[in-house]
């Protein structure tokens, strides 16, 4: 028996597919048949289910959503109120999953920088895309990256051809908003950086307004030797929507990626990070915070493989978890045979600040390799006595001092994050979230 | 490692006798004491239960008891999350019972031949006993040969005798007691366990007594075609305190030989518990043929407030562990502890950690593991700490350090911590590495050999567990790193 879940999904199947962008290209719609139907056969992950153990799906397995927003087109956006300080390059807009023309900015460009959406570069050219919108039967596919290979609607295609600088920040902004009912949307996004290029990405997930919907992401991110990434992450969800992402990202030689992320929004988000370094010399440095509060679970799971000779990761997260919030992380290092000189690196640091909330926290460490240096760490705790001793006995009352060193301890996220104007921007929007900052309930 | 470097401790070896000496060295208790034993035929039923349970004249309940657990395991899949790779256990293949055919009365009727076989393995059975001062319960095979001590141990009101003895003479404390902290259907080995176990050594420390000697129990697989699946259980009334010790060989096979124990701990009000353990069952040869595989679960319950469980264990041998030695610190204020040392060579694969359940409020736990693997071995560290709502001011620090030596080898680590109580400090911390050429040039340029200064590296590594463990077990177990790593280096 089918899931309701399954059930409402796979409902008008075909003409779904029909209707999506490079549908009739032979390739793309077996593709998206064998996902659907591998996705209508496995349905959800169930409990016993290793990389779901801390995140259960019972509950969502008996909702249904409404496959699509046919709305989504003529839907009302303020456009103004969700732009960031110190980001006013390109940008790409989507609502529910669909491409917003009306509320993108593509026009003049940078040399160097392409940038469309999926649907539009379907139609133009669909072969460069084949290698990935073919592929989506890894191992690790679960029913959300079926769900998205069969039915992402559109997404973002990026390319910096080699050698391109690109200076000014490229805002990525995909909306929700109320709807009469609780919509699934699914959005599928390429970028790749030629060698030796550089450029800023600002993903930006915000929620308008009260809703429950669902949206699945998947993202390639490939990293040509040299290149250099700085990936600016902030999650703003409804409070009781569902985001659940992938990101695969391949990184060549010497290719550098860097990646400060916040998780601040929906009552069920999960962000899987899969990251490759496959050239020699290739770096990855994760930043992150996450802050469950409410009813939120914030689940933040990074599987890191080094498999080239000399490459290095180092990842930092925090996380507060606060009333009746639950904060997950799974932080994976794998260092292949063979991938010697390898140097990483991982931190988890948490607070719990609620009787009612919960930390699960899970680094691991596979080494196959001698000649490494690999370190982790994972605490949960409060906030130490003595610093908040120290700052009363300055004078400074208790609620304060640990709203003060609560946001410090988060902050540490953003810490080295070079766009000034961002790192403050991102702060608040943190510091909002942290009791003590008045908004909180 | 360069190859003028290997040339040279390929030259080192052909020039020095006593190298070549210590290469050849192999499992030193791989011998097979040719020794005529009763045994149940290969296979596994109900009616091959009922046999066991009527061999050892069990009581009808104890009978029930396993044909329950029997029931159970037959609905239950192998696990399969550990980071093993086994070929299946074909559980019909094996003997389920054998023993020494003629049974002593006391320890002077014991066959000189296995007197001779603990003898060659150190053990200390008779005349050495008393001025080892430990009290030893040697199993052999499916039963127990021999308890040491036991009148001066009387005198004290300690019970320390073979499982079967204690179901035979102490029947309420086993029935109070077994299978509370490991329930028969607690997971498929625990239940395989409680169906078969053939026996195992009991040990009941009254109030406010505390043991006058170290205790320990020592286990021999022996016959061919078998496999041993003893039964511990040690309970510690209030304010007592027991020290005791465990240590296990195998002869050298070409099969793998199962062995699935289950040792429960209770402790009461302001008990303490330590158990030490130094496993080495046949590892296999080097390229990976025989060995046991020892499926083991050992769990400790701090039922009273203050009670102490320590878990030490050095584990060299076998050919899979797959071992979690557990505390679950019910009581207020209890402490549980976990120091290892865990070393896998060839192709040794070691799935090991503990659990820290953490109920009672100011429960504080330690967790100390040490993995070292060489040659093609894997070696996981896998624990789980759980602080649950009610733990206030709950504490746990955990240390996980691996050492690799060889660039076949793997080192793996898999933490979780799962927090409910917001008063509750919980730290891991792990760190992999190899033996540093600064730290090997550093002792080679003092005129250690290379094999010298690798086992002096790994002795300085493990230290903060060998601490833990009483003197001649500390002794016995640095030496058998010193043989276990032979050949890891060059």
């Amino acid at each position: 028996m089918a899931s309701p879940f399954v059930e409402a999904l796979a409902a008008h199947a075909t003409e779904t597919l029909a209707r999506l962008p490079g549908a009739g290209l032979a390739w793309l719609d077996a593709a998206r048949r064998e996902q659907l139907e591998a996705f209508v056969r496995d349905g959800l992950p169930g409990a016993r289910n290793e990389a779901w153990k801390y995140t259960a799906l019972r509950a969502l397995e008996r909702r249904a959503f409404l496959a699509g927003d046919a709305d989504a087109a003529s839907r009302a956006v303020d456009i103004e109120a969700l732009r960031l300080p110190g980001v006013d390059g390109p940008r790409l807009v989507f609502v529910h999953g669909v491409f917003r023309a009306d509320l993108s900015s593509l026009d003049a460009l940078p040399e160097g920088l392409s940038l469309r959406p999926l649907s539009q570069a379907l139609v133009e050219d669909a072969e460069p895309l084949r290698f990935f919108l073919s592929r989506g039967g890894e191992a690790s596919a679960d029913a959300f990256a079926r769900l998205n290979a069969a039915f992402a609607t559109d997404g973002m295609v990026l390319c910096v051809a080699p050698g391109a600088q690109i200076d000014a920040p490229v805002h990525l902004l995909q909306v929700g908003v109320p709807a009469d009912d609780d919509l699934a949307w699914h959005a599928r996004h390429i970028v790749e950086l030629g060698e030796g290029a550089s450029l800023t990405l600002v993903e930006h997930h915000a929620g308008v307004g009260a809703h429950r919907h669902l949206g699945t992401q998947v993202s390639d991110v490939v990293l040509h030797a040299r290149s250099k990434l700085a990936w600016i992450g902030l999650q703003e969800c409804a409070d009781e929507a569902l985001l659940i992402r992938r990101d695969r990202l391949r990184l060549d030689a010497d290719a550098q990626l860097r990646l400060h992320a916040l998780e601040l929004g929906g009552g069920l988000a999960r962000r899987e990070l899969d990251a490759e370094l496959r050239g020699e010399g290739a770096r990855l440095d994760t930043r992150g915070a996450f802050v469950p509060r409410g009813r939120q679970h914030l689940d933040t799971r990074l599987d890191i493989r080094h498999v080239a000779k000399n490459t290095a990761s180092d990842a930092l997260w925090r996380g507060v978890a606060d009333q009746r919030g639950r904060g997950v992380f799974h932080g994976a290092i794998t260092v292949a045979e063979g991938a010697d000189g390898t140097d990483a690196a991982l931190s988890n640091k948490n607070l719990l600040l609620s009787p009612h909330a919960e930390i699960d926290t899970q680094p691991v460490l596979e080494i196959y390799a001698d000649e490494v240096m690999a370190a982790h760490g994972a605490t949960v705790g409060q906030l130490d006595e003595r610093s908040l001793f120290y700052l009363r006995s300055r004078g400074i009352p208790v609620d304060a001092a640990r709203a003060l060193l609560t946001q410090a301890f988060c902050r540490a996220a953003l810490d080295d994050l070079d766009h000034e104007a961002l790192r403050e921007y991102l702060g608040q929007r943190l510091v909002a979230r942290l009791p003590g900052s008045g908004t909180d309930a | 490692m360069t190859a003028e470097r290997s040339d040279n401790v390929a030259t080192l070896r052909e020039n020095n006798p006593e190298v070549v000496e210590a290469l050849s060295r192999r499992y030193g208790a791989g011998f097979i004491t040719d020794i005529e034993t009763d045994s149940l035929p290969a296979g596994l039923n109900e009616d091959i239960i009922r046999a066991l349970s009527a061999l050892k004249e069990e009581p009808e309940w104890m009978t029930e008891w396993r044909l329950e657990a029997y029931r159970h395991w037959l609905t239950m899949p192998m696990p399969d999350w550990a980071k093993l790779k086994l070929s299946p256990i074909d559980f019909q293949a094996i003997s389920y019972y054998a023993a020494p055919k003629n049974r002593p009365k006391s320890l002077d009727e014991v066959d000189p031949k296995l007197l001779e076989t603990y003898d060659k393995l150190g053990v200390p059975l008779h005349e050495r006993a008393r001025l080892a001062g430990v009290a030893v319960d040697a199993v052999f095979d499916s039963v127990s040969v021999g308890t040491t001590f036991r009148k001066e141990l009387a005198e004290a009101g300690v019970i320390f005798c073979s499982m079967s003895e204690a179901i035979k003479e102490h029947p309420e404390l086993v029935r109070e007691y077994l299978g509370t902290v490991v329930p028969t259907g607690d997971n498929y080995f625990a239940a395989l366990n409680s169906a078969v176990f053939s026996d195992g050594s009991f040990v009941f420390i009254p109030k406010g007594v505390r043991c006058p000697m170290e205790l320990s129990t020592y286990f021999r697989i022996n016959a061919g075609h078998t496999g041993q699946f003893e039964r511990t259980l040690i309970i510690a009334e209030d304010e007592a305190y027991v020290s005791y010790l465990e240590g296990c060989t195998a002869p050298m096979r070409d099969e793998n030989q199962l062995h699935a124990a289950v040792v429960e701990l209770v402790a009461l009000e302001k008990a303490s518990i330590k158990y030490s353990t130094v496993q080495n069952w046949y590892p296999g040869d080097e390229n990976g043929v025989g060995g046991i595989y020892n499926f083991v679960t050992k769990r400790g319950d701090c039922r009273g407030d203050d009670s102490k469980i320590s878990w030490t264990q050095v584990e060299t041998g076998s050919a899979i562990t797959w071992k979690y030695p557990s505390c679950v610190l019910r009581g207020d204020r209890s402490v549980g502890e976990f120091y290892s040392v865990a070393l896998t060579h060839h192709h040794q694969q070691a799935d090991t950690g503990t659990k820290m359940i953490h109920v009672g409020k100011g429960t504080r736990s330690k967790i100390v593991s040490k993995g070292i693997s060489a040659g093609k071995s894997s070696n996981a560290y896998r624990g789980l700490v759980k602080i649950e709502k009610g733990a206030e001011g709950a504490r746990n620090y955990t240390q996980c350090d691996s050492l690799l030596i060889g660039k076949t080898c793997g080192a793996h680590t898999f933490p979780y911590m799962e927090v409910k109580n917001p008063t509750a400090i919980v730290e891991h911390e792990a760190t992999t590495s190899k033996i540093s050429d600064d730290q090997l040039f550093y002792c080679r340029s003092r005129g250690l050999d290379e094999e010298n200064a690798v086992s002096m590296i790994v002795d300085g590594f493990c230290k903060q567990v060998f601490r833990e463990l009483p003197m001649e077990f500390a002794v016995e177990a640095k030496k058998l790193l010193e043989v276990s790593l032979e050949g890891a280096v060059g």
